[in-house]
């Protein structure tokens, strides 16, 4: 305690190049949290579930997915066709359709994803919001929002921020021009948007309402069939309570006759996230294995400089604490003791500061990668920062710490004489 | 190894020599020399004759190439760096030229510095160096920084840094040299006032005879050899000088 005075006080000594290197330390250490993040997230994304399985069955040669709409039905059962065959906790199905608001536009301000579904399973399949808990407020604007899509079968869910990019709010109605499916155009009213996340740039629509159009235009005289009018349904999900149910299930779709043309498979969410991933995977290469060693390197660096530059005026200084009786060990630890205690500040104030900008001023950090188009900074972000600050520290202010504590007095004091 | 002896400072047969490239340069040759408790010994001579690194190595700053240092009881050129530094804490007050106060710190803090090394309590170190700062007469001055102290308001700090852990033996090396003729006074006053008053043994290495004169007895240096032993006047109340010299 009573040399960690004296590191206070040496830290005030230049406290402009101590800001300098603390704002130094805070940028790098923003880089390291927002890279780390990501790279976090999409790690959670595909680390493998033991519990509360979420399967995918999908196209099996085909990206985008299309199957017929036809099997719907018995994937949402996991082809059980026996007693004794398992079958899936719960299930949805998606139906992807693309549009615009204008007809002859499409771009940011017009856009529309829409996945048709069946509107109960927002709270119970999609993701995050069927962790909501049951009181907050989320979640209870979110059942309000789904009563009225089972009223009213021209309900649109749809995200915030695709919602403000399209100019519209709650209760107003739009009509929506098929990009996906030219000729099947759609008439919505929103009267819900999902929580602030990963939904962001969605929409959601009754299936129904999306299977009556498609129904509708078939019979349109002089329609030539569509492939999106044939093959509909993009993915089904189903929820397993655990790995052997999954295994089983996914062995009775395979087995099944009625998946064969075309033919389907069935992986775990985690894993079909990995494999649409793998589109990215030179840029998450080089955000792990280039970013950011680059970044705590630096930051290394930085630290390295300003306390060597320290070190080096204050020689003279570490020769009177040893003539004092300082050892050796007590000047290591008082240079270290700087740098650690600049660097966990800094880290600390970095991470806090990013989490509130990034998360409460930003509303999360924006790089589309496939479905997550936002990121945002966990909580235990500021433990990252504030062990990347004190280990970057450390390590940078070895080297100058070393030389400190082997300063030679007779060779500092040594004047004519 | 201890031995008894009435003397705070033994040198034996004291080599001190460096290598530049493949030329040996002596700096000390086979010095001796015995300085009793008590006594205020100054070392002369001119520049590159060895004085601070006699000094350095009575402190136990440096090591001689060949040769014994003896400080009361303990062979210091026997110590590891880590047991001279403890060593130092508890035996030897130092006084530089340049004051050498760390500028972040007030006068009462660098004066408490040599005290966070011993295991004091808060109260115990503030009535040290309290009394410290009193002895030098700064007490009105303990909050200062040292850049807004006079030189010879520094040097007093220095001098209360070095008596605060209550040292046997004191170094001083040029304490005047960086001071006009009036702060030099005062500081040789107070050194010598100490020395009496403490009955510290006191080493002065310094370039003026006037400085010189304040002391039990001079030596000279010259080529690392003690070339004479000058015997002062003694005040009243010093004692008698009892150390020797050996060439």
């Amino acid at each position: 305690m009573k040399l960690f005075l004296l590191v206070l006080k040496n830290i005030r000594r230049n406290l402009l190049r101590s800001v300098l290197t603390g704002l130094g330390t805070m940028v790098l250490v923003v880089v390291v949290i927002m890279v780390w993040s990501i790279l976090w997230f999409l790690d959670e994304q595909t680390k493998e579930k033991t519990s509360n399985i979420k399967a995918i069955v999908t196209e099996r040669w085909q990206m985008p997915s299309r199957m017929p709409l036809s099997y719907a039905p018995e994937l949402r059962a996991g082809a059980a066709r026996k007693p004794e065959h398992v079958r899936p906790l719960d299930s949805m199905t998606w139906q992807f359709y693309v549009g615009s608001t204008e007809p002859n536009r499409f771009g940011r301000e017009t856009a529309l994803f829409i996945v048709g579904t069946q509107p109960e399973k927002v709270l119970t399949m999609f993701d995050d919001l069927d962790t909501l808990p049951p009181d907050s407020p989320d979640r209870q604007r979110l059942e309000k929002a789904i009563q009225a899509m089972k009223t009213n079968r021209q309900a649109l869910l749809i995200g915030r921020e695709r919602m403000e990019a399209i100019n519209k709010r709650v209760g107003e109605r739009l009509k929506v021009y098929g990009m996906s499916l030219r000729g099947v155009d759609l008439e919505f009213e929103i009267v819900g948007v999902f929580p602030e996340g990963r939904w962001n740039n969605l929409a959601v629509m009754d299936w129904e309402y999306y299977n009556a159009a498609i129904d509708a235009y078939k019979r349109r005289p002089g329609v030539r069939p569509h492939p999106m009018t044939e093959r509909s349904l993009s993915i089904v999900w189903l929820k397993t309570p655990d790995t052997r149910s999954f295994t089983a299930v996914a062995s009775q779709i395979a087995a099944s006759p009625s998946f064969t043309n075309p033919q389907v498979k069935t992986e775990t969410l985690a894993s079909g996230t990995a494999a649409f991933l793998e589109a990215f995977r030179d840029l998450i290469w080089g955000m792990r294995y280039f970013l950011m060693p680059a970044a705590v390197v630096t930051l290394c660096l930085v630290i390295a400089n300003a306390i060597s530059l320290s070190v080096r005026e204050r020689r003279k200084e570490f020769a009177v604490l040893k003539v004092l009786g300082f050892r050796p060990a007590h000047i290591l630890g008082l240079v270290l003791g700087e740098a650690i205690l600049l660097g966990v500040v800094s880290g600390l104030l970095s991470a806090a500061g990013v989490f509130v900008l990034i998360n409460v001023v930003f509303g999360g950090l924006k790089f589309p990668i496939g479905f997550f188009g936002t990121f945002y900074i966990p909580v235990r972000a500021i433990w990252w920062g504030l062990g990347v600050g004190a280990a970057t520290a450390l390590i940078g202010s070895l080297a100058p710490a070393w030389i400190a504590c082997r300063v030679r007095v007779a060779e500092i004091f040594a004047r004519v004489g | 190894m201890t031995i008894a002896n009435d003397f705070c400072v033994q040198l034996r047969g004291i080599h001190k020599y460096f290598f530049r490239g493949s030329e040996r340069l002596d700096i000390l040759n086979g010095l001796n020399l015995e300085a009793p408790e008590g006594e205020f010994l100054a070392l002369m001579g001119p520049s590159g004759s060895g004085k601070t690194t006699l000094l350095n190595l009575i402190a136990g700053l440096d090591k001689p190439s060949e040769g014994e240092v003896w400080v009361r009881d303990q062979c210091i050129s026997a110590m590891s760096e880590s047991q001279l530094a403890r060593w130092r804490t508890r035996n030897i007050g130092f006084v530089f030229q340049f004051y050498h106060l760390l500028p972040v710190l007030t006068a009462y803090e660098n004066v408490e510095l040599p005290l966070l090394l011993l295991p004091l309590s808060a109260a115990q170190r503030r009535q040290q160096v309290e009394t410290a700062l009193e002895l030098v007469g700064l007490q009105d001055r303990m909050d200062h920084r040292p850049g807004q102290l006079s030189g010879g308001q520094q040097q007093r700090v220095g001098i209360a840094r070095a008596l605060v852990t209550d040292p046997a033996l004191i170094l001083a090396d040029e304490p005047t040299g960086d001071l006009d003729a009036r702060s030099a006074e005062e500081i040789l006053d107070l050194m010598a006032e100490l020395q009496r008053s403490l009955q510290k043994t006191i080493i002065l290495v310094t370039h003026d005879p006037r400085a010189a004169a304040r002391a039990d007895r001079i030596l000279h240096l010259d080529k690392g050899r003690l070339v004479d032993s000058l015997p002062v006047e003694p005040t009243p109340v010093r004692r008698s000088p009892r150390g020797s010299t050996r060439e």
